[in-house]
């Protein structure tokens, strides 16, 4: 019996065997989805983000952003014990999650075939940067190096120039989900048949899908798709407009319609009263002919305004605009926190923190209330509740190291 | 066997985040019986690229690539009358991308599906929520990659007097939402205790997958800013000119500093570096001089057999690779990532296939995008002869 939360998953048991955010990420899913999750960890081989630059390893932030509503067991992986133990456990767990790196789960005695033999339910996911398998496999990097190698970062940068590639930040939480969604999809056959597998989840490949469409103009056309900043071929306008203090304003016009109205909202200001009918921008075509105009004129316009306000503007006059969010913004706006998209959990300490909450909503979720564990905070459960080990013999297993 | 087979989904859907959800599950093996316009059709058929850059019917590769393995019914919902209801009784899975009017008007509001259809999955995917404030009830994947801060921060490094950019292509939001969504359904198909609602927010899904940075802002342990680099990383990373197009190299530690050493010719600049700067003296000096140094090596390589090298001395130095780059990879070919699929219209192609690879349960996109309408007979078969 697993912890109750509710959730569509209440009743799944994962187990992590995860490091930095990917692998996390898509455990964080996991629970967020009602599933009882359980970070193997090991004083001897932390995670990075537990220890890099922090005082406490308990209040590390990296680890307390990426890790809430998790369990947190100790399991020395190298002893011949602490595997033997991590062996008992998946024998009563549903997933396994894995990215470490390439051939490391084998090297530990924990590769697929030996973890089938003691449970052959068990959905194996393993994550990498090229995949488990291939002649590239032995490769690694980091997340910017996925969307580099994916075709991604290519398409990312100023029209007629270098690309410059997404935010650093951007690919390990959406290899993350990649490898969530294909756990999820395995564990709905698992109980349908019994039957569990081993899945083998690329970065690189991930960062291609969500692409698709400009791979396609290759694979039809021969084309190559090239940076080209924030033009879109079937709007324009579709642009970010510098706006007073620094800001900026992003719009779009769907069509010939809302770019009258965006026109006349800026008609007078840029001394044209006339821009609405001018025939150099009065269909998506003739726009996109003389788009450096048109983005000339907007941006005439915009460098007086206030981003949120023009936004409110033209949103009130039925057009897609929004202010270019900073992270000021992102912390304060209102929708989320009215959307409870940032909820408070209990952390071990008694404490409460704001965490970032899921990209969805559904009835009869899973509760969410707890914080990320501290080292070890689960181990009576993990070892006493599930694996049924006495007093005495949890203490044997601590004395010695196993459990450390 | 497919990992979703005997899972049929009905996808109201009519956008790229609704329909590429679709997708990922009709790669699983579920059947998807997809609803468009009669005449018109989706309206990403009306979205390139094209086949041949003809924008002529059914020569969209927009629509073939989101809608491969699909059936599609050509139906007015308008004068369906009682047929929708119909179909809801019979399907276990709803996609829908429309806003919260869309689903007032075909009297598909949550309490009432749950009402009258307590086992079904209904999925609603929308920019900001089905309940957006004024502000907010227009939008584009643009003005929502705007919205959730990823628009402002990208590229990294951002110059401050240029503007944000929208991210890779036109549909990163859509491609974000839709792979949550087929998430979510896919977890409340493992729960045979009942169907659920389930609404995704664009916005909170692109703000969930900054999870590590927005995490630590929201509580207070980083710092919170209208800088352009409030996400960014110190050190010298980033994208380099090479010979025959670019390279990305990420150094952060002093393993990696080491192996640059090894794999540069003249490393007599590296001198003055202490042998840790990258983790305990990362100036803006060290980090413009390292940045030149390499640059201008760089661009005597060719990215492929520079990374080659590196990636043997063990440092994260990779190819910025183009589409056709991808198209001769010896590890997707390795792995069989492109499949190669035969349109009606637009004929033999190699579509991206999926970034799993399931034992057991094998995903691939099953066949090429329907034609308008091409299964409307279907119906019959799927409400057992109620349609």
């Amino acid at each position: 019996m697993t912890q109750q939360r509710g959730g569509p998953l209440q009743g799944i048991r994962v187990i992590e065997l995860t490091k930095v955010w990917a692998g996390p990420y898509a455990g964080k899913l996991l629970s967020f989805l009602g599933a009882e999750v359980i970070r193997i960890e090991s004083e001897g081989s932390l995670d990075v983000t537990r220890i890099y630059g922090v005082d406490d390893l308990n209040k590390a932030p990296g680890f307390m952003a990426v890790n809430p509503q998790k369990l947190s067991a100790q399991i020395n992986m190298k002893s011949e014990q602490g595997i033997a133990l991590l062996l008992d456990l998946l024998a009563k767990s549903d997933i396994l999650l894995e990215n470490l790196r390439p051939g490391a789960i084998e090297r530990l005695g924990l590769g697929y075939e030996r973890v089938k033999n003691v449970n052959p339910g068990i959905i194996f996911t393993s994550m990498g940067m090229y995949g488990a398998a291939g002649p590239l496999a032995y490769q690694t990097g980091y997340a910017p190096c996925f969307a580099a190698l994916s075709g991604l970062s290519s398409v990312v940068g100023y029209e007629g120039e270098a690309p410059g590639g997404m935010n650093v930040r951007y690919a390990d939480s959406t290899f993350g989900t990649a490898a969530a969604l294909a756990s999820v999809a395995a564990l709905r056959h698992r109980n349908r048949t019994g039957e569990g597998q081993f899945i083998d989840v690329s970065a690189v490949e991930t960062m291609t899908s969500m692409m698709g469409d400009a791979i396609m103009k290759s694979t039809l056309n021969d084309e190559i798709q090239a940076c080209d900043g924030n033009r879109h071929a079937e709007m324009a306008p579709h642009g970010v407009y510098p706006c007073q203090n620094n800001e900026w304003l992003a719009l779009a016009a769907k069509d010939d319609d809302a770019w009258a109205v965006i026109a006349n909202t800026i008609a007078a200001s840029v001394g044209k009263p006339e821009l609405a009918t001018d025939p150099r921008f009065a269909t998506l075509a003739a726009r996109k002919q003389h788009e450096a105009e048109l983005d000339s004129l907007i941006s005439h316009w915009s460098t007086c305004q206030d981003a949120s306000e023009a936004a409110a503007e033209l949103q009130h006059a039925g057009i897609a605009a929004s202010k270019s969010f900073t992270s000021l913004d992102l912390i304060s706006d209102q929708h989320l926190w009215a959307r409870s998209f940032y909820p408070e959990v209990s952390t071990s300490d008694g404490n409460s923190r704001a965490i970032v909450g899921p990209g969805w909503k559904m009835s009869r979720a899973a509760q969410i209330h707890a914080g990320a564990p501290r080292l070890g905070e689960h181990n009576h459960y993990v070892f006493g509740e599930i694996l049924g080990l006495s007093e005495g013999e949890q203490a044997k297993l601590a004395e010695t190291g196993v459990t450390r | 066997m497919s990992a979703l087979q005997g899972i049929r989904v009905l996808e109201l859907a009519e956008s790229v985040a609704g329909e590429y959800c679709g997708k990922l599950l009709a790669d699983f093996g579920a059947e998807i019986i997809k609803i468009e316009k009669p005449g018109s059709g989706s309206p990403t058929r009306a979205l390139g690229p094209f086949k041949d850059n003809n924008p002529a019917p059914e020569h969209s590769g927009l629509f073939a690539y989101l809608n491969t393995g699909k059936h599609s019914v050509a139906l007015d919902l308008d004068t369906a009358g009682s047929t929708l209801d119909t179909l809801l009784a019979n399907v276990d899975v709803v996609i829908d991308d429309h806003p919260n009017d869309w689903l007032t008007h075909h009297t598909l509001t949550f309490d009432r599906v749950e009402r009258d259809f307590p086992a079904l999955v209904f999925c609603s995917i929308t920019d900001f929520g089905l309940t957006p404030p004024d502000d907010r009830l227009h939008a584009t994947d643009l003005t929502v990659m705007n919205s959730a801060g990823w628009a402002y921060h990208t590229p990294t490094g951002a110059d401050p007097s240029r503007p944000p950019l929208k991210g890779a292509g036109r549909f990163m939001a859509s491609y974000e939402a839709g792979l949550e969504a087929a998430l979510c359904i896919s977890a409340c198909l493992c729960d045979s205790s009942g169907g659920r609602t389930i609404e995704i927010s664009k916005q909170e899904v692109l703000l969930s997958r900054l999870d590590y940075v927005l995490a630590q802002m929201v509580s207070g342990e980083m710092n919170v800013s209208a800088e352009r680099d409030a996400f960014d990383l110190a050190g010298p990373a980033g994208i380099f000119e090479c010979r025959d197009g670019f390279a990305y190299i990420w150094m952060s530690a002093p393993s990696h500093w080491q192996a640059l050493r090894e794999l540069l010719d003249d490393t007599t600049w590296m001198n003055d570096f202490p042998d840790n700067w990258l983790e305990r003296g990362c100036t803006a000096e060290r980090v413009t001089l390292c940045r030149q140094h390499l640059g201008a090596w760089l661009k005597t390589q060719n990215k492929h057999d520079a990374a080659a090298r590196a990636q043997q001395l063990g440092l994260t130095l990779v190819a910025v690779n183009n589409a056709e780059d991808l198209l001769a990879c010896e590890q997707y070919e390795y792995r069989g990532f492109f499949t190669e699929l035969r349109h009606p219209i637009i004929g033999n192609a190699r579509y991206p296939g999926t970034p799993y690879q399931l034992s057991k349960t094998p995903t691939y996109p099953q066949s090429p995008a329907p034609l308008l309408g091409q299964h409307s007979q279907h119906l019959a078969t799927v409400t057992g002869g109620a349609l």
